[in-house]
């Protein structure tokens, strides 16, 4: 009996915890929660043959495999998070799949250099001497603007396909 | 709960992975790289302005297994009956991203020719460098002979040439063929596209079986050929003094006449003969066929060289039975 107290004193604490780093968080410092998740299509076939494609973690890949990552920022605090702004560099040992970028309520720019960030149409390189506009292939960073605030609990989605070289 | 979803899940991406565009060309990333991402976030709060960092994702890149094996670059080996040590080049390519062996395979029992080639013991064997190396492609004593489970080991997109030696056996005829093939699989494990042998790969990490199905199987043939290539040379001479005594400054003429016998195509016949010693050769005298042949190195068949040791030679390139005679002649004055 005395057991099962501090069990719930122990849960009790945690969620006491986890309020108080919420409320120490109103100074802006920790208010967005960001997770990166990378998964791959998986394709399952079930008893009647029907093919079905979900999408798993993925944990090992071979080259031409395409990978997914989901970006998500969640608002952990009590005021609306303005400028919300997420960053991606296309990984290392990876190709950016064109028109994969996605967000919602987002502005999307690229970057080949991670210093000058534009839309597609922006974007060029310089070949033999001739400009020329960049392949999607060459983006080499991503960045989602939400143009609207993040309020306390939402969650902004970002997301990006690459694959693997 | 939806971290929780993934999790169970996880263990289940090592059984089928849906392999995307087709890459048996390229090679790709090393297996056993991690491809790592951090996504950042910038905000504002009222004034206050934030950075933060979010998880890093690892993702590890599997080894893929694939391989191509190539057959003889001549379609058909010429062989003559009851020869032994008669070599048919293979080519073999570890396509994938991760050093392989691959487990070699000899078949004399093909169909669709007339003669199984006999396996000669040792019967394959492989060079020890790549196939791209100054000088590769030939079997000498350098080449070792391939240990079934020891099988050396080819890096990611290395490739080596097999040596596949038979014996002819000498009951054969002229025309006849005999076929050999050379399987390579993967040694890891083949199968079907995307079939994954967990934590067989390099570093621990998953081995998937690529496009090549991580097995190829190439063929090479064997072509019993027995032509024979005789030269008969007379000389004709004729002295100063309209007789045909060798005197000095007689000119003696020779003619070769040079003969294909037997099935099959003698390839790249080249007749050299040296100027005998106290003659010298007659400028232009060269002729195939009657036609003549200048002296110089050139466009056509024939050639006179004065040094290192005087002589004439003139390419008669495929020769065949079919073909005839193919008369040379060439005339010396005697000093």
């Amino acid at each position: 009996m005395i057991k099962g107290t501090h069990k719930y004193l122990a849960a009790a604490a945690l969620i006491a915890c986890s309020f108080g780093s919420q409320a120490f968080a109103q100074g802006a410092q920790g208010c967005i929660v960001l997770k990166s998740i990378a998964e791959v299509a998986k394709e399952v076939v079930d008893a009647k043959g029907v093919k079905t494609v979900t999408m798993v973690v993925a944990d090992k890949v071979v080259p031409g495999v395409e990978v997914t990552w989901t970006v998500t920022a969640n608002n952990v605090c009590k005021q609306p998070s303005e400028k919300v702004t997420i960053n991606n560099a296309v990984p290392a040992h990876m190709t950016y799949v064109a028109s994969s970028a996605f967000g919602a309520g987002s502005d999307i720019t690229f970057s080949l250099d991670g210093a000058k960030f534009g839309t597609p149409d922006q974007l060029t390189v310089q070949e033999n001497g001739a400009t020329r506009a960049a392949l999607a292939a060459e983006y080499k960073h991503i960045r989602w603007v939400f143009k609207d605030s993040l309020q306390p609990g939402s969650t902004a989605v970002a997301r990006f396909r690459a694959v693997l070289n | 709960m939806k971290s929780l979803h993934f999790s169970a899940l996880s263990s289940a991406v090592v059984l089928a992975l849906v392999i995307g565009a087709n890459n048996a060309q390229a090679v790709g990333v090393a297996a056993g790289t991690p491809i790592n991402n951090t996504a950042t976030v910038d905000f504002t709060v009222g004034t206050v302005t934030s950075t933060a960092s979010s998880n890093t994702t690892s993702v590890t890149v599997a080894e893929i297994l694939d391989v191509v094996v190539t057959a003889p670059t001549l379609l058909q080996t010429p062989v003559a009956p009851g020869t032994n040590g008669q070599v048919l080049r293979f080519r073999l390519d570890n396509l994938g991203n991760g050093p392989e062996a691959f487990r070699l395979i000899l078949d004399n029992a093909i169909g669709g020719d007339n003669f199984d080639p006999v396996a000669a013991s040792p019967s394959i064997y492989m060079e020890t460098g790549s196939c791209v190396a100054p000088g590769a492609g030939v079997f000498d004593g350098t080449d070792v002979p391939v240990v079934p489970g020891s099988e050396p080991v080819l890096n990611a997109d290395e490739c080596r040439y097999v040596f596949v030696v038979n014996n002819i056996p000498s009951s054969v005829v002229d025309g006849n063929t005999g076929r050999s093939t050379l399987t390579a699989e993967a040694r890891t494990g083949s199968g079907t596209q995307g079939q994954v042998f967990a934590g067989q790969g390099v570093g621990g990490t998953d081995a998937v079986v690529g496009v090549t199905l991580a097995d190829d199987v190439a063929q090479g043939e064997y072509l019993v050929q027995g032509v024979t290539v005789t030269a008969v040379k007379t000389q004709a001479v004729v002295d100063t003094l309209g007789g045909n005594r060798p005197l000095p400054r007689a000119t003696i003429t020779y003619s070769i006449a040079v003969n294909a016998v037997g099935t099959g195509t003698a390839t790249g016949s080249a007749f050299t003969d040296n100027i005998p010693a106290g003659t010298t050769y007659v400028t232009g005298s060269l002729t195939l066929n009657g036609t003549p042949l200048s002296d110089a190195a050139d466009l056509d068949a024939g050639v006179y060289e004065a040094a290192p040791v005087a002589r004439v030679r003139v390419s008669l390139g495929n020769l065949t039975q079919a073909g005839g005679t193919q008369t040379i002649q060439f005339a010396v004055t005697i000093d």
